[in-house]
C-alpha cells in the first residue's frame, strides 16, 4: 500500500499517491488533462516547454501547532505563489492546490502557443503530423487564433535532413522539446541525438556514424509532438485521418509487442487495402508504448514481390505450376495417402496457434505425432511452461531490491524491447548481471558481466554459486533469468534453461509475478509450438530420420541451415505451406499451397512471457493465398478428416477445450482490455504521443506450473560436452535483428543498414591462419556448402572461436553450434 | 581608504605568492583551519555577506544548507562573469588571486568540500592558466591537495574553461558545463546544495569570485567588523564597475550605501563634454534602465535602495549613457545580446528574444509602425515570470524599461517610419514551400 497525499485540483479534492507528477496526478485523478509539449510520462521531466503553467499554492499551516489556517469563512487558506509554475516539474505534496482553468493560466498558454507558433512553419496541409499534432491540437484549444508575427521575420531552415536513413528532421517544425534526445538516452540508452548550438538555433543534430543509430529511433517519430520528425517509411505517405487501425502482433521475436497496423485503400496497391505504416499499441506488460524499428518497418514483406500467390504443383518434368485450390490440395492428399503415417511436419515460428492445431489435428488423423518447430536451435521452452515468469509480470516493475540475469544472449539483436525494458530496470536500480561467451550491447548497462569460455554457458551458470554475484540474486525480491541458447547446442541450451530453472527453484524466485524464467526463443510464436506439442527435439529427429512425406509450414529450411538440402534429399515427398516464393518452394516442393502472412488473416500468438495475443485481418490476401489453418483443415477434410473449420475463432474454441494451457482462452477473452497507467493514446496526443490505445486486447498470460502451484522437480542440467574440434575452430552462430530473411528483406529503406555477410573470429586464430581483418574467408562445415564472408578481427570473438551471424547472405549460415574450417578465400 | 577586494591597488604585486603572505596572506585560512567547519560559517554568516553575483542571497545561509551527513561535497567558483558592463572579477583573479583561492579554500573547509572548481568564461584563457599557476603556489605551501595543513582534510583546486556562453553564469547552468554537459539550467529542485542538485548530483556551493574574495577579510577581522562597513542590509564594500559616458570609467571599490551622484560624478569624474547624463543601466544589461534624474543620482547604491526605485544593485555593473543616446538602439542592441545568449531550453525566451530582435531591427530600420512598439511590450511581458531561469525577465527588462521611461525616443522610429506597402513585403519574402 502506498502512502497517499491530498492534493486540491480546481477545488476538488483528490487523494493521490504521495510521490507522483502532478501532470499524471491530475489526468488519472480529476481527468484534468494539462496541456504539455516536453513533459512525457515515461521519461524525467524538464520543464522546458512552459505549456503546463499552473497556478500553484500550498494550504497555509500554523507553524507552531501544525493545524490548518483558516480565513474569515472558515475555508483552509491557501498560500498562493506568486508567479504560475510548472506542474510537469511538480510532484506531488501534502496541501497541495493548484488552479488549472483561471484567466491568468489561459493566458499562460495561450502565450506559449503564440511563442511556438511564431516560428513554426505553419505547413499543416502537407505535414505527415497533421491532424494527429499535438501542436495543431493545442493551437486549435489554447492558440490566439491571429498571428501577430510578420510573415517575413519568420525563421526558415532545412526541411529535410536526413537524421539517418530511417528519419528525417524538419528543422522548422521542431520546437525544440528534447523529448527524442531524452528518450534516446533515458529510455533506450544510445544517446546519439543532441542539441547543437543555442537559443533559437538550438537544433536536434545526430551524433552517430551511422547517423541515428539505434534500433527505437521510430518511437522519436511517435512521441515527437510536432511533425519534426517523420519516419521515411511514412511521410508523404498518407493522411492520418484517411488511415483504419488493426490492432496486430509484431510476428519478428518473441516479445510480441502490441502494434496497430495503418492503412488505407491505396494507390500503389491497386486501389486495395495496405499497411501503411505499423505504431505502437500501449500495452504496459508487453511493449509499454514501445516498439523497436524491425517491427515498425518490418511490415513489407506482408507485399512483397516474392510473395506466393498460387497453388502450385509440380509435374512429372519437375516443372511447378500454378493449380486451383482443388487441384493442388487433391495432390497433397494423394501424396499423403500414400505415405500412410510416414509422415512429419515442420512449423515455423511465425504460424499462428490456429494454424499450428490444424497442423496437429491434421498429422494425428493420418496417425503420426512427429511435430517439429523450426527453428531448432532453443529447447527452453518446456522450461519456460514450468517456471517461467510468474502471472501478472511486468518488466517494467523491476527495480531496486531486484535482480535480472541475462546469459548466452546478444538481448539488443534477439529482443530489442526486452533488451530496453530491462535496460530501464538497471536504471531503477535492479542488479543486472550479464553473462555471454562474447561481448554484447547488454554489458553497457550491467551492473556486472561475466565472460565465460565458448559452450560453457552451463559451467557458468553453476559456478555462479560461488562468486559474490550469488548474494544479489539470491536475496533478490525479483530475480528473472533471461536464457539464449547463443553456442549452445539443442541439449545445451536445455541444460541452460534447467540450470536456470534450478536457481529460481532453490531461491524461491517462482510461481509469482516479476520473477522466474524467460527464453530467448526464436521468433513470434515459439511458445505457442511448445504448448501445441511442436517441439525442436522432434526437428531434430526429422532430419536424423526424414519421413515420406514432410509438410513444412512456415519455415524457409534452406535459407535457415546449410545442411538442409542434404537431409532433405533423402525426403520423398514436400508439402509447403509457404509465404513467399523459397528455394525450398521452387526446388524441392512437390506441392506448394500459399498462405497468408499476420497481416492479411486473424488469429493468436503467444509471446515470450507466454502471454496469449490477437492479432486481425489487417489486409487482403496475396493472389489466392489462405490462411494456412484454413488450408490445412480443407486438406484434412480431403483426407476424410471431418469438415474444415470456418474461422481461427472457432479453431481457437476447439483448442481451449482440448489443451490445457489454453482452457479459457477465446478471442473474445483475448480482446478484453482496461484503463492502463500511463493513460496515453486519448485525444490528448500531447501526453503519451501517437501510440495508439489499445482497443485490440491485452491478453491472457498462460499460468505456469508454479503459477498453479504444482511443485516443480529440479531439471537435469548436465554440462554440456564441448564440441570436439580436432584442430578445428568453434562456429558460432548468432542473431542480428537486420538481416537478410525472408520477412525482412523487402523493406528495402533499411538495406544500408544491414551488414554485408561477416564472421568474428579472434586475432589469435587470424594471425595463425593468415587471415587479416577485412579479408573475405571461406568457412567449410560438414554437409554444408562453404560461406564466404568478411573476416572481422576486432575483439568480437573469443579464441577458438568464430561467431557467425545469421541470415546476413543468400547462403545459409550455420543453424546451431558446430566445427569447421576457416580459410583465406582466394581473390 | 584603503581596498579589501581590490588589493593590488595599494599592493602591486600582491598576485605574487610571497608578496600575498608578506601582507598576511593565508592567515585567514589557517585561523578558519583552527576552527570548526560550522563556526566558519556562523561568522559567515553574522558578517551578512551577501553574493556579488547578482542575486544577493546571504552567502552564509547558503552554505549552512549544505548536509553535512554527504561524503562527497564540492565548491564551485563562479568566474563565468559575463554580464554586459561586468569586469569586477577580472581584476580580482588578475591583481589578487591568492585571495579568491584563499577564500574559495575557506569555504571548502567550512563545508568539509572535496574539491573546488573554477569555472571561468571562455575569454579568461589566459587568466586561467595564470591562475592555474598561483594554484600551483598554493599546492606547494601545502593549502591545497591531500592532508591540508595536518587536519587531515584534503581538498583540490581546478580550473575550468567554458566555451562562452553567457548562460553559464546561471549556477545550474554552470554546473550542466563543468559536467561536460550542454549549458542549459536545470529544473530546482533539486538545488545546487541539495542532494541530486549540485555538481555531478552531490552538494555544491556555487559563489562567485567577488563574494569568496571578501570571506578571508571577515575571518581575519570578524563579522562585527565587516558589518561597519556598509550598511545594515549590504554589509561591506563592493565593487562597481562604471563605463560609458564618464570620464574615468573602470572599477571602484567603495562602501555599499554609496550613493550614484558620488559614485559618478566623484569618483568617475561625470560626463565628459559638459553633456547631461540620460540614463543609466545599473545592473548591465539584464536590470531595468533608469533615467538620471536626481532623485535616482541620490540614491545610495544598495540592495535594498535600488530595489525601492525600481531597478536592482545586481552585479553592479553600472552603464552611463549621455544625452546624446538613443535609447531605442540601446534596446536593439541589448535584445541582440540576449538573443544570441538565450540558451533556447524554454519557449517564451527562446522564441521572445528572436522575436523582439526581428521587431527591434524594423523599427531601428524605420520600417516599423506605433502599433510594434506596443507588440514588443506586451512581447516582453508575455516572457517575464514564466522561464526557468532569470534569463527570460532579464530579456524582457530592456524592452519593457526602454519603452516605460523612455517612449519617446522609440516615437521617433515611428514617426519618421517609411513603410513599404504591404504587397511589396509579401513579395520580398521568400516563396513558401
Amino acid at each position: 500500500m502506498t502512502n497517499t497525499v491530498r492534493i486540491i485540483i480546481n477545488d476538488q479534492t483528490y487523494d493521490v499517491p504521495a510521490g507522483m507528477n502532478l501532470v499524471d496526478a491530475a489526468k488519472w485523478y480529476a481527468n484534468d488533462d494539462i496541456p504539455v509539449f516536453c513533459y512525457h510520462p515515461k521519461m524525467e521531466p524538464v520543464g522546458m516547454c512552459r505549456m503546463c503553467l499552473v497556478e500553484m499554492g500550498t494550504i497555509e499551516k500554523d507553524r507552531a501547532t501544525g493545524q490548518v489556517v483558516l480565513d474569515e469563512n472558515g475555508q483552509s487558506k491557501v498560500r498562493w505563489m506568486p508567479k504560475l509554475q510548472t506542474a510537469c516539474t511538480t510532484t506531488v505534496s501534502d496541501g497541495l492546490v493548484i488552479r488549472t482553468q483561471t484567466q491568468q493560466v489561459q493566458d499562460a498558454r495561450q502565450n506559449v502557443v503564440e511563442f511556438l507558433l511564431t516560428s513554426h512553419p505553419l505547413d499543416c496541409p502537407i505535414c505527415d503530423k497533421g491532424g494527429e499534432c499535438p501542436l495543431q491540437n493545442l493551437t486549435m484549444e489554447h492558440g490566439p487564433g491571429v498571428s501577430r508575427m510578420a510573415f517575413s521575420d519568420k525563421m526558415r531552415l532545412d526541411k529535410h535532413v536526413p537524421l539517418g536513413d530511417l528519419i528525417f528532421l524538419d528543422e522548422e517544425r521542431c520546437i525544440q522539446c528534447a523529448r527524442c534526445v531524452r528518450f534516446q538516452d533515458e529510455v533506450v540508452g544510445d544517446d546519439v541525438l543532441a542539441f547543437h548550438e543555442r537559443g533559437r538555433s538550438l537544433q536536434i543534430i545526430t551524433n552517430s556514424e551511422p547517423g541515428f543509430d539505434t534500433y527505437f529511433s521510430g518511437n522519436t517519430t511517435d512521441i515527437c509532438p510536432v511533425g519534426a520528425l517523420t519516419t521515411a517509411d511514412f511521410r508523404f505517405g498518407a493522411r492520418p485521418w484517411e488511415l483504419t487501425e488493426v490492432p496486430s502482433i509484431c510476428p519478428h521475436c518473441p516479445v510480441g509487442c502490441n502494434i496497430s497496423l495503418s492503412t488505407r485503400l491505396d494507390r500503389d496497391f491497386g486501389g486495395k487495402t495496405l499497411i501503411k505504416r505499423v505504431m505502437p499499441r500501449q500495452n504496459e506488460q508487453v511493449n509499454e508504448i514501445w516498439i523497436c524499428d524491425k517491427g515498425r518497418f518490418g511490415h513489407h514483406f506482408s507485399r512483397s514481390e516474392d510473395r506466393l500467390e498460387d497453388p502450385l504443383v509440380r509435374e512429372r518434368s519437375g516443372r511447378l505450376f500454378a493449380k486451383s485450390w482443388t487441384d493442388a490440395l487433391a495432390a497433397a492428399a494423394e501424396a499423403l495417402k500414400a505415405a500412410g503415417s510416414d509422415v512429419a511436419a515442420i512449423a515455423g515460428s511465425g504460424m499462428s496457434n490456429e494454424d499450428l492445431w490444424a497442423l496437429r489435428q491434421l498429422l494425428a488423423g493420418l496417425g503420426s505425432r512427429r511435430l517439429g518447430a523450426w527453428p531448432p536451435t532453443h529447447a527452453g521452452a518446456e522450461v519456460v511452461a514450468q517456471v517461467g515468469v510468474g502471472q501478472g509480470t511486468n518488466l517494467g516493475q523491476l527495480g531496486r531490491g531486484d535482480a535480472v540475469l541475462v546469459i548466452a544472449s546478444d538481448l539488443e539483436e534477439e529482443a530489442p524491447i526486452w533488451r530496453l525494458r530491462l535496460k530501464q530496470a538497471a536504471d531503477r536500480g535492479a542488479f543486472l548481471l550479464v553473462m555471454n561467451a562474447r561481448p554484447t550491447r547488454m554489458d553497457d548497462f550491467a551492473a556486472q558481466t561475466i565472460h565465460y569460455e565458448t559452450g560453457e554457458a552451463v559451467q557458468a551458470l553453476l559456478a555462479l554459486k560461488d562468486s559474490d554475484a550469488w548474494k544479489q540474486l539470491a536475496e533478490a525480491h525479483n530475480l528473472v533469468i533471461v536464457a539464449g541458447a547463443e553456442g549452445l547446442s539443442l541439449d545445451g541450451s536445455r541444460a541452460l534453461a534447467g540450470a536456470a530453472a534450478n536457481i529460481l527453484l532453490e531461491t524461491e524466485h517462482v510461481g509469482k509475478p516479476n520473477s522466474g524464467l524467460l527464453a530467448v526463443l526464436p521468433g513470434a510464436n515459439a511458445m505457442g509450438l511448445h504448448y501445441l506439442g511442436f517441439t525442436p527435439a522432434a526437428t531434430l529427429d526429422i532430419m536424423q530420420n526424414p519421413p515420406k512425406v514432410l509438410i513444412v509450414t512456415q519455415a524457409d529450411l534452406l535459407l535457415d541451415d546449410p545442411t538442409a538440402a542434404h537431409w532433405l534429399a533423402k525426403v520423398e515427398t514436400i508439402i509447403s505451406l509457404d509465404l513467399f516464393a523459397s528455394g525450398l518452394t521452387q526446388q524441392l516442393a512437390a506441392v506448394a499451397l500459399p498462405i497468408q502472412s499476420f497481416a492479411e488473416r486473424d488469429g493468436s500468438y503467444v509471446n515470450g512471457e507466454r502471454r496469449v495475443q490477437r492479432f486481425y485481418t489487417a489486409q487482403g490476401p496475396m493472389g489466392q493465398a489462405l490462411p494456412a489453418w484454413q488450408a490445412l483443415s480443407r486438406l484434412g477434410e480431403q483426407l476424410g478428416q471431418g469438415t474444415a473449420k470456418l474461422s481461427a475463432a472457432a479453431v481457437m474454441v476447439e483448442i481451449a477445450q482440448n489443451v490445457p494451457a489454453f482452457a479459457g482462452v477465446s478471442f473474445k477473452e483475448l480482446a478484453k482490455v482496461e484503463r492502463q497507467y500511463p493513460d496515453v493514446g486519448g485525444k490528448d496526443l500531447y501526453y503519451g504521443g501517437t501510440a495508439y490505445r489499445n482497443r485490440g486486447g491485452l491478453g491472457i498470460q498462460i499460468p505456469t506450473a508454479a503459477d498453479q502451484g504444482q511443485t516443480v522437480a529440479r531439471f537435469e542440467a548436465a554440462a554440456d560436452e564441448p564440441p570436439k574440434t580436432r584442430g578445428k575452430l568453434v562456429i558460432v552462430p548468432s542473431v542480428r535483428l537486420y538481416n537478410r530473411e525472408r520477412t525482412f528483406r523487402p523493406s528495402a529503406l533499411v538495406h544500408a543498414r544491414v551488414p554485408e555477410a561477416y564472421a568474428e573470429i579472434n586475432s589469435a586464430d587470424a594471425k595463425k591462419l593468415g587471415i587479416q581483418d577485412g579479408d573475405t574467408v571461406e568457412i567449410a562445415i560438414q554437409n554444408a556448402p562453404a560461406l564466404r564472408v568478411r573476416a572481422h578481427v576486432n575483439g568480437g570473438a573469443p579464441k577458438g572461436t568464430v561467431i557467425v551471424p545469421r541470415h546476413l547472405s543468400d547462403t545459409a549460415a550455420p543453424l546451431a553450434v558446430t566445427v569447421g574450417e576457416v580459410s583465406k578465400a582466394e581473390g | 581608504m584603503t581596498h579589501i577586494l581590490l588589493r593590488g591597488r595599494d599592493i602591486p604585486d600582491i598576485w605574487k605568492y610571497d608578496v600575498y603572505v608578506e601582507n598576511g596572506g593565508y592567515e585567514a585560512f589557517k585561523k578558519a583551519l583552527s576552527l570548526e567547519p560550522k563556526a566558519v560559517i556562523d561568522e559567515v554568516k553574522a558578517s551578512n555577506l551577501r553574493g556579488r553575483g547578482g542575486a544577493g542571497f546571504p552567502t552564509g545561509v547558503k552554505w549552512g544548507f549544505i548536509p553535512q551527513s554527504e561524503p562527497v561535497k564540492y565548491v564551485a567558483v563562479n568566474a563565468d562573469e559575463s554580464e554586459t558592463g561586468t569586469f569586477k572579477d577580472r581584476e580580482i583573479l588578475e591583481t589578487n588571486p591568492h585571495q579568491l583561492i584563499e577564500g574559495a579554500l575557506i569555504c571548502a573547509w567550512a563545508i568539509q568540500a572535496t574539491a573546488v572548481y573554477i569555472y571561468l568564461r571562455g575569454e579568461f584563457w589566459d587568466v586561467a592558466h595564470e591562475l592555474d599557476k598561483r594554484i600551483e603556489e598554493a599546492r606547494r605551501a601545502g593549502f591545497v591537495g591531500q592532508n591540508i595543513q595536518g587536519t587531515g582534510w584534503s581538498c583540490e583546486v581546478y580550473t575550468h574553461l567554458g566555451a562562452g556562453a553567457y548562460i553559464c553564469g546561471e549556477e545550474s547552468a554552470l554546473l550542466n558545463s563543468l559536467e561536460g554537459k550542454l549549458g542549459q539550467p536545470r529544473v530546482r529542485p533539486p538545488f545546487p546544495a541539495q542532494k541530486g542538485g549540485g555538481l555531478y548530483g552531490e552538494p555544491t556551493v556555487v559563489n562567485n569570485v567577488e563574494t569568496l574574495a571578501n570571506v578571508p577579510w571577515i575571518i581575519t577581522n570578524g563579522a562585527a567588523e565587516y558589518k561597519k562597513i556598509g550598511t545594515e542590509q549590504s554589509a561591506g564594500t563592493k565593487i562597481f564597475c562604471v563605463s560609458g559616458h564618464v570620464a574615468k570609467p573602470g572599477n571602484y571599490e567603495l562602501p555599499m550605501g554609496v550613493t550614484l551622484r558620488e559614485l559618478l560624478y566623484e569618483h568617475a569624474g561625470g560626463v565628459p563634454g559638459g553633456k547631461a547624463m540620460k540614463a543609466i543601466l545599473p545592473s548591465g544589461g539584464s536590470g531595468p534602465i533608469i533615467p538620471a534624474t536626481d532623485a535616482v543620482l541620490d540614491t545610495p547604491l544598495t540592495y535594498e535602495d535600488m530595489s525601492k526605485i525600481g531597478s536592482i544593485l545586481g552585479s553592479a555593473s553600472i552603464i552611463v549613457m549621455d544625452e546624446t543616446v538613443d535609447i531605442t538602439w540601446v534596446a536593439a542592441k541589448v535584445t541582440k545580446f540576449f538573443k544570441h545568449e538565450s540558451c533556447g531550453k524554454c519557449t517564451p525566451c527562446r522564441e521572445g528574444t528572436y522575436w523582439l530582435d526581428k521587431v527591434l531591427d524594423r523599427i531601428m530600420a524605420g520600417q516599423a509602425q506605433v502599433s510594434d512598439i506596443e507588440l514588443i511590450d506586451n512581447v516582453a511581458k508575455n516572457m517575464q515570470g514564466v522561464t526557468l531561469c532569470a534569463l527570460g525577465d532579464f530579456a524582457a527588462n530592456p524592452i519593457i524599461y526602454t519603452i516605460k521611461n523612455f517612449r519617446d525616443d522609440f516615437m521617433q522610429h515611428v514617426q519618421k517610419a517609411d513603410i513599404k506597402p504591404a504587397s511589396k513585403a509579401r513579395q520580398a519574402a521568400p516563396a513558401g514551400d
